[in-house]
């Protein structure tokens, strides 16, 4: 191509830059055992419990490197369907057109979590004001939206609530929480199904002064840093909205009573809904029967191919996910109390374990 | 002004001089506030990242992973030297090559076209690039998010500096020495390689150094590219996430955890620092080189 | 001779790699996004709704595509959130850069200039997401708190600066910072051009018993206005596709348009990076396609853009001769 002894000068020149590169690069050649990589990436609701399971995980089975990122939900459907992600994370089960396009994704129930509203009404925090799914849809569609509105005054008597503006704080990345939250509104409120329905995305009404978060941190940030907002966060952040001095709603449940996410309502909602769970356990446990069910509680799901590219990815995946699972590992009340979830029940755990066992 | 010439009586010559003065005296002391202004803006900059990032900063940073929202930054710290070195070996030999062709074989029908794509290029934006990479060598090559897709992407954004830093660089060399070789007998190739090669390497290390700062700062397009991994490299191309300091940046600060916010506080320290060392550096050679060619 | 032709090919062979590169993008946009181009039709610019649809129903067919029951996608608030920020920035950053440099190259002795515009050099070397940090934690609880409220209550006669002060995180926001991302770019080359002027010019106007500032004003500035232009218009295209600062600043409005100047916007480069990793959800993949669409638009701007400063500023190396 070019003369030959100007382009040995040249190679020679690069020799001791190339050198230093390409040592620099095989270190960590030389360190690497046989590990496998598995990416987590999804709901941002799962993701403090993730963190919170790995470093207990890693010291078990430390070739098993797992990495963490809070995304979303609908970044966990997608990016597992690609095979971007090993395990997407969502609170949200695969849609069915989605489903029939891929037949070979396992939606896994993980644990079962709750959703709080939660608001930053000064002076008002302490109290638990009662909303109703209506209501939250009116707020949500812009036809409510002074804090003393008739019908919040309606649900709240004795409470003074301030002649100011709402401020409805949504997500804006495709998210599990959205996901949840319209179907608590769709299944309460006829008039939100028909318009804006439910979903991981959804077109959210155009509200003067509502403004859009991303992630539940983005949330809770977006709530403390705004008086008069409301929002929906998942309960792994329910230590957050208690350091930060927010209010957490109580809401109406199917029976018509208010009720506050705890762990008794969740499990009273769980064991109405639990018994309907299907084989391939996609089901919405959003507005459970019953005068205790907290209405806003779901399976945190794990979406993962069937067909893993390895043996030996396969392998790290399923038992992963029977540790994570187990009542003695993932399940167990130190994890899961200290991101306020429930634990799956028995029945779920084994049809948890089916599924798991698919992964090839 | 009015005030001045209202309140006592001035004769009129001595009343536009007055007014003269007084307008030289506001521009300059417009354009004086308007330096002051961004050098504020400098300081505060680098004063919420220092003050910040000192307190978070601390041996763990250089010495553990990351662990969800807290542990150290050692695999983005590795990642990101790793990602915008491997975008430099991509992007030097292509970007050298056109500022070449454009300083040396200038009159070439090709070079003004070359010229303004590349001088494009600088404009594009770099989620753009990142999209690209995304779609075509993420997804459809299936290669996931992986060091050679991230460092594609730098690479992207890199050419057209470090092409224009060596047409500029090749541009210095005195036509004289050039000349003189040829008169020697020595080949064309030869001429820009062993003669002014040299002579402009530091200039052509500048534009290497700015696409280096670039690189280390450049957060969109490796989101889609790079991904994010807690652990060090293990020295695969593809298949495997890496690490950056700015998705620290970006990610956990809206983390509502003290941990989080350390990390990002301490991610942003060490890439600021980092890009301030390295302007002030190519800012040396630059005068060095400047002086040389004096 | 026969070298010499191989050189000068191989340079070009891989120095055009880098022309390669962007028409491989720009080709790619096309192609990616045409689906979507075909089925969002002139609508996709001028209406205000992005809805991927009901994701959870099934698909019906429309135009020979399949697509999700109530899926539209429209921009308007996009472009609109991208040409205000950017129209803020860069109506800030032309004068303030414009007068910064003729502080620096007028004002500050020739030994200190080049440590001295370091200071204002120093910006355009931050990266985007350090902005938008700073943005996030000094800027935004600065302004949302203090500055507009207080603008809303003193200011309020003015369009646009009445209504709801909002929290801090929108339009002005951007714009402001942007205004800091771009203003170097502007100071440096005015700078530049001040310095390396015919200084004939100068000396004649003083000579003429103009003052020094009316000098500048009447004779120096006037020259360098095609560099002025060609950096403001370079400045521009910088400003419209900035991301991660605009992302966690902006407050990532969606469907619909700024009512006053402190309303939350979303720009079309920072809408990219929030919604392409989750578009991928969308079973008929029009989400990402119309994603594209954005990227499409977006470049074609930024090339008309960048190139128009092009040549202008080839024009006026020519004209002048002098190389900015």
């Amino acid at each position: 191509m070019f003369p030959s002894r100007s382009a040995r000068s040249h190679r020679l020149r690069r020799v001791p830059l190339a050198a230093i590169l390409a040592a620099a690069l095989a270190v960590p050649l030389l360190w690497a055992a046989p590990t496998v990589n598995l990416l987590e990436t999804g709901s941002s609701l799962l993701y403090p419990l993730f963190n919170i399971w790995l470093p207990a995980y890693h010291r078990s089975h430390p070739n098993v490197r797992i990495t963490t990122q809070s995304t979303g939900s609908g970044t966990g459907i997608s990016e597992s369907i690609t095979g971007l992600a090993q395990i997407g994370a969502s609170d949200a089960y695969m849609s069915p057109a989605l489903e029939r396009m891929h037949p070979g994704m396992l939606n896994i129930p993980l644990a079962i979590s709750m959703q709080m509203v939660n608001y930053n009404l000064p002076g008002l925090n302490r109290r638990h004001l009662r909303l109703s799914g209506p209501v939250l849809a009116d707020i949500y569609s812009g036809r409510i939206v002074q804090w003393n509105d008739a019908a919040i005054r309606r649900l709240n008597p004795g409470v003074q609530l301030p002649g100011h503006a709402i401020i409805p704080v949504h997500r804006t990345d495709g998210s599990g929480d959205t996901f949840i939250f319209t179907q608590y509104l769709s299944f309460s409120t006829p008039s939100w199904a028909n318009s804006v329905a439910f979903g991981t995305t959804v077109s959210w009404p155009a509200v003067s002064g509502g403004l859009g978060a991303e992630g539940n941190p983005g949330m809770v940030t977006a709530v403390h840093d705004n008086p008069y907002s409301i929002a929906y966060i998942g309960t792994s952040y329910e230590d957050a909205i208690h350091r930060d001095g927010l209010g957490i709603a109580a809401l109406k449940n199917r029976a018509g009573k208010f009720v506050l996410p705890t762990a008794r309502t969740a499990k009273a909602a769980a064991s109405k809904m639990v018994p309907k769970t299907p084989k391939n356990e996609r089901i919405s446990l959003i507005f459970a029967p019953g005068a205790d069910s907290y209405p806003i509680i779901n399976y945190e799901y794990a979406i993962v191919n069937r067909r893993q590219p390895s043996a030996q990815t396969a392998a790290a995946l399923r038992d992963f996910f029977n540790w994570a699972i187990s009542p003695t590992g993932g399940n167990a009340p130190r994890f899961i109390n200290r991101v306020h979830f429930v634990p799956l029940p028995p029945p779920v755990v084994r049809l948890s374990r089916a599924q798991i066992a698919q992964i090839q | 002004m009015a005030a001045a010439s209202a309140s006592t009586f001035v004769p009129p010559r001595q009343r536009r001089r007055l007014r003269r003065r007084l307008t030289d005296g506001l521009g300059w002391t417009v354009s004086t506030v308007a330096f002051l202004l961004l050098g504020a803006a400098t300081i505060s900059i680098f004063w919420a990242i220092a003050a910040r990032g000192a307190h978070a900063l601390h041996l763990a940073i250089f010495t553990q992973v990351t662990q969800g929202t807290a542990g150290g930054l050692l695999n983005a710290i590795e990642g990101t030297l790793l990602l915008a070195v491997g975008g430099l070996l991509l992007a030097i030999p292509p970007g050298m090559a056109a500022g070449i062709f454009l300083a040396e074989f200038g009159a070439s029908r090709f070079a003004p076209v070359l010229r303004f794509m590349s001088d494009v290029l600088v404009g594009l934006p770099s989620i753009v690039v990142g999209y690209f990479v995304y779609i075509v060598a993420v997804v459809d090559l299936g290669w996931g998010f992986s060091a050679l897709a991230g460092a594609i992407a730098l690479a992207i954004i890199s050419l057209p500096y470090i092409t224009r830093t060596s047409e500029m660089a090749f541009r210095q060399v005195p036509a004289d020495m050039r000349d003189a070789a040829r008169a020697l007998g020595a080949t064309d190739g030869h001429v820009i390689l062993r003669i002014c090669l040299p002579i402009a390497a530091s200039s052509v290390l500048t534009g290497v150094l700015l696409a280096l700062a670039i690189s280390v700062g450049e957060t969109a397009p490796l989101l889609y590219t790079a991904g994010w991994s807690n652990y060090t490299w293990n020295g695969h191309l593809t298949h495997e996430p890496v690490g950056y300091l700015t998705y620290a940046i970006w990610a956990f600060i809206t983390e509502p955890f003290q941990s989080a916010h350390a990390l990002a506080y301490a991610a942003a320290l060490l890439v600021s620092a980092f890009v301030l060392v390295i302007s002030i550096a190519s800012r040396m050679l630059m005068a060095a080189s400047r002086r040389h060619s004096r | 001779m026969f070298k010499l032709v191989t050189f000068r090919r191989f340079t070009a062979v891989l120095g055009g790699v880098v022309a390669a590169v962007l028409v491989a993008v720009v080709v790619f946009f096309v192609i990616y996004a045409w689906p979507a181009i075909r089925l969002n039709g002139w609508h996709f610019f001028t209406s205000n709704t992005w809805n991927l649809g009901n994701l959870y129903a099934n698909p019906i067919e429309r135009n020979g595509r399949m697509i999700l029951p109530g899926a539209h996608y429209g921009i308007l608030f996009l472009i609109a959130g991208t040409l205000l920020s950017t129209l803020i920035a860069v109506v800030l950053a032309v004068p303030i850069g414009a007068m910064a440099a003729v502080f620096l190259a007028e004002c500050v002795p020739s030994q200190l200039r080049t440590a001295v515009s370091f200071f204002v050099e120093l910006l355009a070397a931050i990266p985007s997401v350090v902005f938008g940090l700073w943005g996030y934690v000094v800027v935004i609880p600065f302004l949302g708190h203090h500055v507009y409220p207080w603008m809303t209550a003193h200011l309020g006669f003015l369009p646009f600066l009445s209504g709801a002060p909002g929290s801090g995180y929108g339009l002005l926001t951007a714009g402001l910072v942007l205004a800091l991302m771009i203003v170097p770019l502007i100071t440096a080359t005015v700078r530049d051009a001040l310095v390396s002027q015919y200084r004939g010019l100068r000396d004649a106007a003083l000579a003429l018993g103009a003052t020094r500032f009316e000098t500048l004003w009447t004779v120096q500035l006037p020259a360098t206005r095609r560099v002025l232009v060609g950096s403001g218009i370079l400045a521009t295209g910088r400003a419209l596709g900035e991301t991660m600062a605009v992302l966690m600043i902006s407050g990532n409005a969606l469907n619909y348009l700024p009512r006053n100047i402190y309303s939350p916007i979303s720009t079309m480069a920072s809408f990219i990076v929030s919604q392409l990793d989750s578009a991928l959800q969308d079973p008929t993949g029009l989400a990402v396609r119309s994603l594209g669409e954005v990227a499409l638009a977006l470049l074609l701007i930024a090339v008309v853009v960048n190139g128009a400063a092009r040549l202008l500023l080839y024009y006026q190396d020519r004209t002048t001769g002098t190389t900015s």
